[in-house]
């Protein structure tokens, strides 16, 4: 009943939600796993009963996605680092079979078995006793097993030695477990028609490793034969085995020496080993030796072994004899410059290669090097190939091919027939620092501007008039396109007209990896260009500063980087700083004309790296050691103040104002039309300290001048290990924790705090201030200190938790904000509106008329997210970490970018769109109403005119 | 023997601690088909962290519509259950109790916002006579389903005709139009008739003056030169038409 109420309640409040006819229009959303993992990505098809295949990976991110290939949307996905625990460090596995309706993966010692086609839960299970090291479906026909449903072997790596499992393909129980405790190395597990081989490694006395192939019964785990291949001389890590087939006749294994000299090849469960030496003619290192096999049971036994060096790449193709046991080479493909990347795909028992080069893709049989069909590539790319899985199809005697490539970059390309489909820009789930560009289109105009103020009267007369004799050069061009951009604009939606109005902005995007990129939010987020700035594996970006036209990339050992916004080069880098830094701060600098912004760098225990010139004159830094520090112009040597937590607390974050928040009304008109001051101050700072041992929050409120504590509050009860998320803006802040039970009246869940602050608790008063025309927040004696702000505070239940906060930004701060929200729990971002947090809203009792006029209604406890707060709406934006807010020249919107993991962008209007004709304004219905006026007249003017004529005739 | 190995087995699940949780989510009226619910489904028990324990447990939907948590902590905690479901539907939250030995005391409906002792309706209870059951089974409940887009009015000719101003202005049409037609079609006996009355009308009277351009001469009938227009159809009667009557006052004027 309660939440009914409150459900009403938010209701009846207005808010601007996104119309259905806007998705895609207003926002984007890239859906991104991560870098697929080479071993864990294939094509499948979900069900026996459909032909079209999806592509299957499990990223580097533990991320187990479903990508549709027709358009590189994803179909489903599920994050597996949250289930797997603690120990799921290293790659994860995934595996599938067709016919097969359940996909299967293991990260750590967690197992799980996802439906292929909706990405549902089919079992999960944890075991102890070790880390999966192998996973396999059995393949083979069972006539137990219901259709669609395959078993899984499991190969874990305990102490002593490995462990294999067969798990139930419907419930995941286990059907029996083979223990090796010989203390051997577990390395792979594979399967035949009719047997199972777990291989194992042994450590041979002086040096390297046997392989050791245990042969066991499949249906019971029993051992039946085991042989040891004495490969000591060239196995000296596992890596040295290159390939154990499975799921074929007569799996095999081959390994090779460490100079790469020749390749070892053992059919599993003999003990021959076959010698193939490696032809190199370049003789350079070959850098990626990789075997390409088919992995289905009816498929012919033939492998391709594929050979990489710097400059070159070559391949083989064998053939294995099955009655006698040999192996021998069929043919070889063309030895050809630059990059040779290889697939394998299977259909109707025989096995296709798919080869991209330089030159293009080519399709060729496992049975004879005639090249099926091939494509040229459209230009070849120097984004190096990394990693492709192909599914080829047959019509008739015609092929097609369609290919996924990662490339190194991280980019994921989809390519049909030699045709680039679609990326995947894989590489953005891993954003560390975003920033809005400033373009500077408008920057010569206002140099020019500039110029003329500065001349004499004639001379800026005879400079305007040049100026506008040189813009004539555009009227041509103008003209010509006049035409278009009228019937555009009738016929075409609104967007390509509003990006003028600032709603078409670039997002410059630091990710991990080293790589900037410029998505552009006029263009459905698309990426405009992209650039490496540093190798390092792991770029430490402290920040991204803009100034018109030019973006500098901070990093964190104190070097930074100056790039073009619209061409993303590189204009000049800094050298880096010793000892690193720990942030940078951006201020306004003094003694400079037209204002400039400078950046300083701040050490780890908080100092400024060199003295700064702020015009406001402070600044206010955090050190490791989780102290806030504030410092005066001129100084880095000794701050001015410093804020320590009381005894036990550790300050985890500060929030600050926005650069960019304009208050439009300096106080709050009250249903009796009497005033409330705002207290604004622009140097606030809310500092969140925790208690890790008794469960406290504290948050303090401190003024950045003096350092003096405006404000203060300890909730109890709080988990610190949740998110703690806070904002601020113009005389408001919020912010969010876990709050517990603590005594018999308190509520548990996520609570979200706002409080105002006000300069009297009486309204049309001022406070102490009210009649001085300065103030100092410095000034020490008792009756001149800077007074304290009224605080007013209400607090929220609210159904889940938010991990990140921020307040839509709009030029003149008239339209009413948002208080924007991630939220992990639901993957979206919410926008909830200012007033439904007013902390004066009426407690137990429902609101006076006066209270109603001013927007007002009665306080519930439980906070109802309304679907129509939702920004992203139904949308699926996981792992966001940081939400930016950008004004638009439109007072009504406000452009929200959200990175992190996904990437997701929007226009927020939290008043709704007023200053635009949107979607629901018809042309059409406009100029029809035009012409049936226009109809309607030409009709009655000659029926007056006539009779207005009659009468004058028959009056006289 | 079987008998005894039975027995050994049923004694052995009285003594395994740590049971689960199953939820299950039915069809009902907001929810009729429950497979529609996203992959990202899922559960999540939360408290406060004490002592390293595992503080929030997570668990997605599976296949077969249930949220199942395997081995609950063996530690006294009592925990908020939330289902998510994307953000399109609403579970009722739960409370859940867990005793020392991992296993469930109960499960109730929990009123957010409210205290937390304040509890809803029973889903299930730890019997104290019988032994603990290893497997509680409890049915989610869907409270609503989000709706985030605002509805755009479309256009159509039927709202057109709604609007009053537009059928205001059809209706002048009509009377403009079909009036005169009418006092065509009528016998002239009748249309003598019609006049008449129209013209006893003051106000019909005057709008007859205003037609015929001559004006009503106000000044005139205050000074009383002019006949009134009432006193002028009294006076007309039968003889002349209101345009003649009128004619002699405008010359006058």
């Amino acid at each position: 009943m309660r939440l009914q109420a409150a459900l009403f309640l938010a209701c009846v409040s207005p808010v601007a939600a996104i119309y259905s006819d806007e998705i895609d229009h207003v926002d984007f959303h890239h859906g991104l796993v991560g870098a697929p993992s080479p071993d864990s990505t294939f094509f499948l098809k979900p069900s026996s009963a459909s032909n079209a295949s999806l592509l299957y990976t499990l990223s580097d991110k533990l991320i187990l996605g479903a990508v549709n290939p027709r358009d590189g949307t994803l179909v489903w996905r599920q994050n597996l680092s949250r289930s797997a625990g603690a120990p799921a460090r290293e790659a994860g596995l995934l595996r599938g079979l067709d016919r097969n309706n359940a996909v299967v993966s293991a990260v750590g010692n967690y197992i799980s078995s996802w439906s292929t086609h909706d990405g549902k839960l089919v079992w999960e299970d944890s075991f102890a006793d070790g880390v999966v090291a192998d996973l396999k479906l059995l393949g083979l026909e069972d006539e137990s097993l219901s259709a669609g449903t395959r078993d899984t072997i499991a190969l874990f790596r305990g102490e002593k030695g490995g462990v294999v499992r067969r798990l139930d393909g419907d419930s995941g129980n286990t059907m029996w477990a083979f223990k090796d405790d010989l203390g051997d190395i577990p390395f792979q597990v594979s399967t035949s028609a009719n047997e199972l081989f777990y291989i194992s490694l042994q450590s041979a006395l002086l040096k390297g490793y046997r392989i050791k192939v245990n042969t066991l019964n499949p249906s019971t785990g029993e051992q039946t034969s085991l042989q040891v291949l004495n490969s000591e001389n060239e196995v000296t890590n596992p890596n040295s085995i290159l390939f154990v087939g499975t799921n074929t006749a007569s799996p095999f294994i081959i390994w090779t020496d460490k100079s790469h000299k020749s390749l070892k090849f053992n059919l599993l469960g003999t003990d021959k080993v076959k010698d193939i030496p490696i032809w190199n003619p370049s003789g350079e290192r070959i850098q990626q030796l990789t075997i390409h096999a088919p992995q289905k049971l009816d498929s012919p036994s033939h492998f391709l072994v594929n050979f990489v060096t710097e400059k070159w790449g070559w391949a083989e193709v064998y053939h294995v004899n099955l009655k006698s046991k040999t192996v021998k080479k069929a043919f070889h493909l063309p030895y050809v410059s630059g990059q040779s990347i290889v697939a394998t795909s299977e259909i109707d028992n025989r096995a296709y290669f798919t080869r991209f080069t330089d030159e293009g893709v080519f399709v060729i049989s496992s049975a004879s090097d005639r090249v099926l069909r091939s494509w040229r590539l459209p230009r070849p790319s120097p984004d190096r190939a990394f990693h492709t899985v192909s599914e080829v199809v047959k019509k008739g005697k015609a092929v097609a091919v369609r290919s996924a490539i990662l490339h190194q970059s991280g980019d994921w390309e989809f390519i049909r027939n030699g045709q680039p489909q679609w990326t995947r820009h894989e590489t953005l789930i891993d954003a560390v620092a975003a920033a809005w560009a400033e373009t500077d289109d408008q920057e010569d105009l206002a140099h020019e501007l500039e110029v003329e103020g500065h001349e004499s009267l004639q001379g800026a007369y005879i400079h305007r008039v040049k100026r506008h004799l040189r813009d004539l050069q555009y009227l041509p061009d103008w003209l010509r396109g006049l035409p278009r951009r009228v019937l555009g604009s009738i016929l075409s939606d609104e967007v390509t007209n509003l990006n003028s109005f600032g709603l078409s902005k670039l997002v410059i995007v630091a990710t991990k990896n080293g790589l900037v990129h410029a998505l552009d939010t006029g263009n459905h987020g698309a990426v405009s260009w992209s650039i490496q700035v540093s190798r390092t594996p792991d770029l430490d970006v402290k920040a991204i500063l803009t100034r018109p036209g030019i973006a500098d990339i901070h990093l964190g050992d104190g070097s930074s980087a100056s790039l073009n916004v619209s061409t993303g080069h590189i204009i000049r880098r800094s050298v880096p700083i010793v000892g690193g830094i720990r942030a940078v701060a951006s201020f306004e600098e003094t003694g400079s004309s037209p204002a400039t912004r400078g950046t300083v760098g701040v050490r780890e225990d908080g100092s400024p790296v060199r003295p700064f010139k702020d015009s406001n004159g402070f600044l206010v830094t955090t050190s490791a050691d989780g102290r806030v520090l504030g410092w005066m112009v001129q100084d880095n040597k000794s701050p001015v103040w410093e804020f320590v937590p009381p005894a036990g607390q550790r300050v985890i974050s500060a929030t600050a104002r926005p650069v960019h928040d304009p208050v439009a009304s300096i106080g709050k008109v009250l249903g009796d039309r009497s005033v409330l001051y705002k207290y604004l101050n622009p140097n606030l700072a809310l500092v969140t300290a925790v208690n890790e041992k008794d469960h406290t929050a504290s948050f303090h409120l401190l003024d950045g001048v003096s350092g003096k504590v405006l404000h203060a509050v300890t909730h109890t009860g709080v988990d610190p290990s949740q998110p703690i998320a806070s904002a601020m803006s113009e005389n408001w802040f919020a912010y969010s924790f876990w709050g517990d039970v603590t005594s018999e009246t308190s509520a548990k869940g996520y609570q979200l705090v706002v409080s105002e602050l006000f300069e009297s608790p009486l309204a049309n008063d001022r406070g102490p201030l009210d009649s001085a025309g300065n103030y100092t927040s410095l000034a020490s004696s008792g009756t001149e200190s800077l007074p304290l702000p009224h605080v007013v505070s209400q607090a929220f239940i609210i159904p889940e938790p938010i991990s990140h906060m921020a307040v839509t930004q709009t030029r003149q701060g008239i339209t009413v904000r948002q208080l924007l929200c991630t939220l992990p729990a639901s993957n979206s971002i919410i926008g909830i509106p200012r007033h439904v947090l007013d902390p004066r809203r009426p407690v137990d009792r429902s609101a006076t008329p006066a209270e109603t006029e001013e927007g007002l209604f009665q306080y519930t406890p439980f906070l109802y997210f309304d679907g129509k707060w939702y920004l992203s709406h139904a949308r699926d934006v996981a792992g966001i970490k940081d939400i930016l807010s950008s004004p638009t020249l439109l007072e009504s919107t406000s452009l929200v970018f959200a990175y992190g993991g996904d990437i997701y962008g929007t226009r927020a209007t939290p008043s709704q769109a007023f200053d635009i004709l949107g979607k629901g304004f018809s042309k059409l219905q406009l100029v029809l109403t035009v012409v049936a006026l226009a109809v309607g007249v030409a009709i009655l003017a000659p029926i007056t005119r006539r009779k207005q004529v009659n009468t004058l005739w028959k009056a006289i | 023997m079987h008998f005894s190995r039975s027995l050994l087995f049923l004694l052995f699940t009285c003594l395994v601690s740590s049971s689960s949780l199953t939820i299950i989510i039915p069809g009902s009226n907001l929810l009729p088909n429950p497979h529609v619910l996203p992959a990202t489904t899922h559960a999540t028990l939360t408290t406060l962290p004490s002592a390293g324990k595992d503080h929030i447990l997570t668990t997605s939907l599976t296949r077969s519509l249930t949220l199942v948590f395997r081995d609950l902590p063996s530690s006294p905690e009592s925990y908020l259950l939330d289902i998510h479901s994307g953000a399109d539907y609403v579970f009722a939250p739960y409370r859940v109790d867990v005793a020392a030995d991992g296993s469930i005391l109960g499960v109730w409906e929990t009123f957010r916002g409210n205290p937390w002792d304040n509890r809803g309706a029973e889903k299930y209870v730890i019997d104290v006579a019988c032994e603990p059951e290893n497997d509680v089974v409890v049915e989610a409940k869907v409270v609503g389903q989000k709706s985030f887009y605002e509805e755009r009015s479309k256009f159509s000719p039927m709202s057109l005709f709604k609007n009053p101003m537009i059928l205001m202005a059809i209706f002048a049409l009509g009377v403009t139009f079909g009036i005169p037609k009418l006092m065509e079609n009528m016998d002239p006996e009748m249309r003598a008739e019609f006049e008449q009355h129209s013209r006893s009308s003051p106000i019909t009277g005057a709008t007859g003056n205003a037609m015929s351009g001559g004006g009503f001469d106000l000044a005139g009938w205050m000074a009383g030169t002019a006949s009134s227009p009432v006193a002028n159809a009294d006076g007309a009667r039968g003889s002349t038409t209101g345009r003649e009557a009128g004619g002699p006052a405008r010359r006058r004027a």
